[in-house]
């Protein structure tokens, strides 16, 4: 299986993306229709390279029968009141198991995304109602970033970041 | 489906949406859209601001698939669409256009959010996603209970007036609408002016605004209701206004002399066209301080509204033209007594000055002026609206013009002024002028 190439998120960038931000992932179906979900927070990795976002499994059966048929996946965070955009994709996506921590990581995107909400106006029980979800139906997609795009609005929107490009895993690595 | 409320809900601009394409090589990309539109039961549009990599894939792969949250009840459901087509001009494209002005100003995007088009998709497929949501509040007024109540009343209205005013009336009634004012078209100069006001210090009748100019202009030029709920300069009637006369001369100046009632610091805006034959006949505003005051149920019962006081407002003018001459021998009027007023004529513009007082201009100005001068050399204070309408020196710009609406505004601004100068129904198309002093007529530009 061909190793896709590492692309290390610098910590700025790394909390952004775990911040109360919004956060939306897409893939695509075999006959190109495309899928969405909202997600409920992400966990990033610096070390492994990766990248795991959190999901109410109800919400995102298309997504995840597309993003692990295909490995595609999309992922944009965006901070409403500054309107920052990132977007990043990956081709290796996959279910992964909740680890420890994770719920912890979902409760804690909660409250500062209803936080963020909050300051613009929005009710927090507004917020909370939409990332509402029970524990046990959480389900996680994890994959390691091969793009990254600056999407903030503006004639700039779409452009590539540079990222630092890190070597491929060595074989047999996790 | 979707119940179509719930999707024009979302579709105002208070949650991004966010849409999901692919790439012929199947790559996803995921995007926020700032504004949609409902079309039909079939069609929406989206905004269209940027080249990016949205637009690329779907010039490649038409499928769309879009997330909505509803703004109330937090209820989420996904949009599955295919484009078809970009429009860059037209009805949908300067409805959107305003709109997103206002979200622009409103998120602090005024100078990166530029409508390019509006991005027709057909509606393939809709789904509610599975997730708690909270309970829809009740609105305040209903729109469509308001409607029939505010309807009753029009068919009594035996005038044109009584018309406009059994409209404003029930808006504040029953939709507690609070400002509100009616712009009729002058087809001839491509203006509007204000014949009837609620809600503002003073009334502006006989103010006047350029078609396409502000909200009220752009839903004339495009003949469809325009809602802003945030509002911003680029559609503000005051701003554009104001910079038409810092260009004009004289005749312009004369406008800012009855200015435009409206807020100073308006937060929600509303203009409906009241259809005609061809073009209408003018148009319904309504605003609000309120920022997001009026919603899509709103827009659709002023729509109704409108259409049928320009159904009343036509039946009055087809009366008209059947309507009695004036009656002759009638017993003049006694001359009244009391020193004479200086009355001016500017040919140039048709505007009147009662003394030093700026009153009127264009044809209802000439209208004035041809009832003042048959009444100073023939004693006439009996006229009726179809003699008017054949008479050469009212010089109308042509057969469909509104004359029922420019003596509304005459009758108006005579009253608001208090002139010595009124007029008086006295029957279905017909009026006496009643004058309170001795007049000096003075046909100012007389030989230039």
């Amino acid at each position: 299986m061909p190793a896709h190439p590492t692309l290390q998120l610098d910590p700025d960038l790394a909390r952004f993306i775990a911040g109360g931000v919004s956060i939306n992932a897409g893939s695509a179906s075999a006959t190109g229709v495309p899928s969405l979900c909202r997600a409920f927070g992400c966990r990033v990795e610096p070390d492994a390279g990766r990248i795991t976002v959190f999901f109410a499994a109800p919400q995102a059966a298309d997504l995840v029968r597309d993003a692990t048929r295909s490995g595609a996946l999309a992922v944009v965070f965006s901070e409403p009141p500054t309107h920052r955009t990132v977007q990043i994709k990956g081709r290796d996506a996959r279910l992964a198991p909740l680890g420890e921590g994770d719920l912890a990581c979902v409760n804690a995107y909660r409250a500062a995304f209803a936080q963020c909400l909050v300051f613009l106006g929005f009710t927090e029980v507004m917020v909370r109602t939409l990332l509402d979800c029970p524990d046990e139906a959480l389900v996680a997609l994890t994959f390691t970033p091969s793009a990254l795009f600056n999407s903030t609005p503006g004639a700039q929107a779409g452009t590539p970041l540079i990222p630092a490009l890190m070597p491929p895993p060595a074989a047999g690595a996790p | 489906m979707i119940p179509v409320r719930a999707l024009r809900d979302c579709l105002d601009g208070v949650i991004p949406g966010v849409v999901s394409t692919c790439a012929p090589d199947g790559t996803p990309n995921v995007a926020y859209m700032s504004q949609g539109q409902y079309l039909d039961d079939r069609h929406l549009a989206l905004s269209y601001q940027f080249f990016n990599r949205t637009h690329q894939n779907l010039l490649a792969n038409p499928r769309v698939t879009l997330g909505l949250i509803h703004p109330q009840t937090a209820q989420q459901y996904r949009v599955h669409l295919t484009y078809q087509r970009t429009e860059s001009e037209g009805p949908i494209f300067e409805s959107m256009k305003a709109k997103l002005a206002g979200i622009a100003s409103h998120t602090g995007m005024s100078g990166v959010f530029r409508l390019l088009g509006s991005d027709i998709y057909r509606i393939e497929r809709a789904e509610v996603v599975p997730g708690s949501t909270l309970p829809a509040p009740l609105p305040a007024v209903d729109p469509l209970l308001a409607l029939r109540t505010c309807m009753e009343r029009l068919p009594l209205s035996p005038d044109a007036e009584s018309l406009l005013d059994a409209m404003l009336d029930g808006l504040q009634a029953h939709f507690a609408i609070e400002q509100a004012l009616v712009m009729m078209l002058d087809p001839g100069r491509d203006r509007l002016y204000t014949v009837a006001s609620r809600g503002y210090p003073t009334s502006g009748v006989g103010s006047e605004l350029q078609v396409g100019d502000g909200v009220i202009g752009v839903a004339a030029r495009e003949r469809v209701p325009i809602r802003i709920s945030h509002v911003t300069s680029e559609y503000a009637y005051g701003l554009a206004m104001r910079e038409g006369a810092e260009r004009q001369g004289l005749g312009d100046r004369l406008e800012t002399e009855i200015p435009f009632p409206g807020l100073a610091a308006p937060g929600s805006q509303l203009a409906v066209p009241i259809p005609g034959a061809r073009e209408p006949l003018g148009v319904l505003f309504v605003e609000s301080p309120t920022e997001m005051r009026f919603t899509h149920a709103d827009e659709d019962a002023l729509v109704a509204l409108a259409t049928q006081v320009g159904g009343l407002f036509r039946l009055f003018l087809a009366e008209l033209e059947l309507a009695d001459e004036a009656q002759s021998g009638v017993p003049r009027d006694p001359p009244p007594a009391g020193p004479p007023l200086r009355v001016r004529h500017y040919a140039a513009n048709d505007s009147i000055f009662l003394g030093d007082d700026y009153l009127i201009k264009g044809v209802a100005g000439n209208i004035l002026w041809t009832l003042l001068q048959d009444y100073q050399a023939l004693g006439r204070t009996q006229f009726s609206n179809r003699e008017l309408r054949a008479d050469p020196r009212v010089r109308l710009p042509d057969q469909s013009d509104n004359l029922e609406a420019r003596l509304v505004l005459l009758h108006r601004r005579l009253a608001e002024r208090q002139a010595c100068v009124q007029l008086e129904k006295t029957g279905r198309g017909r009026f006496r002028l009643l004058v309170g002093r001795p007049l000096e007529l003075e046909d100012m530009d007389l030989g230039t």
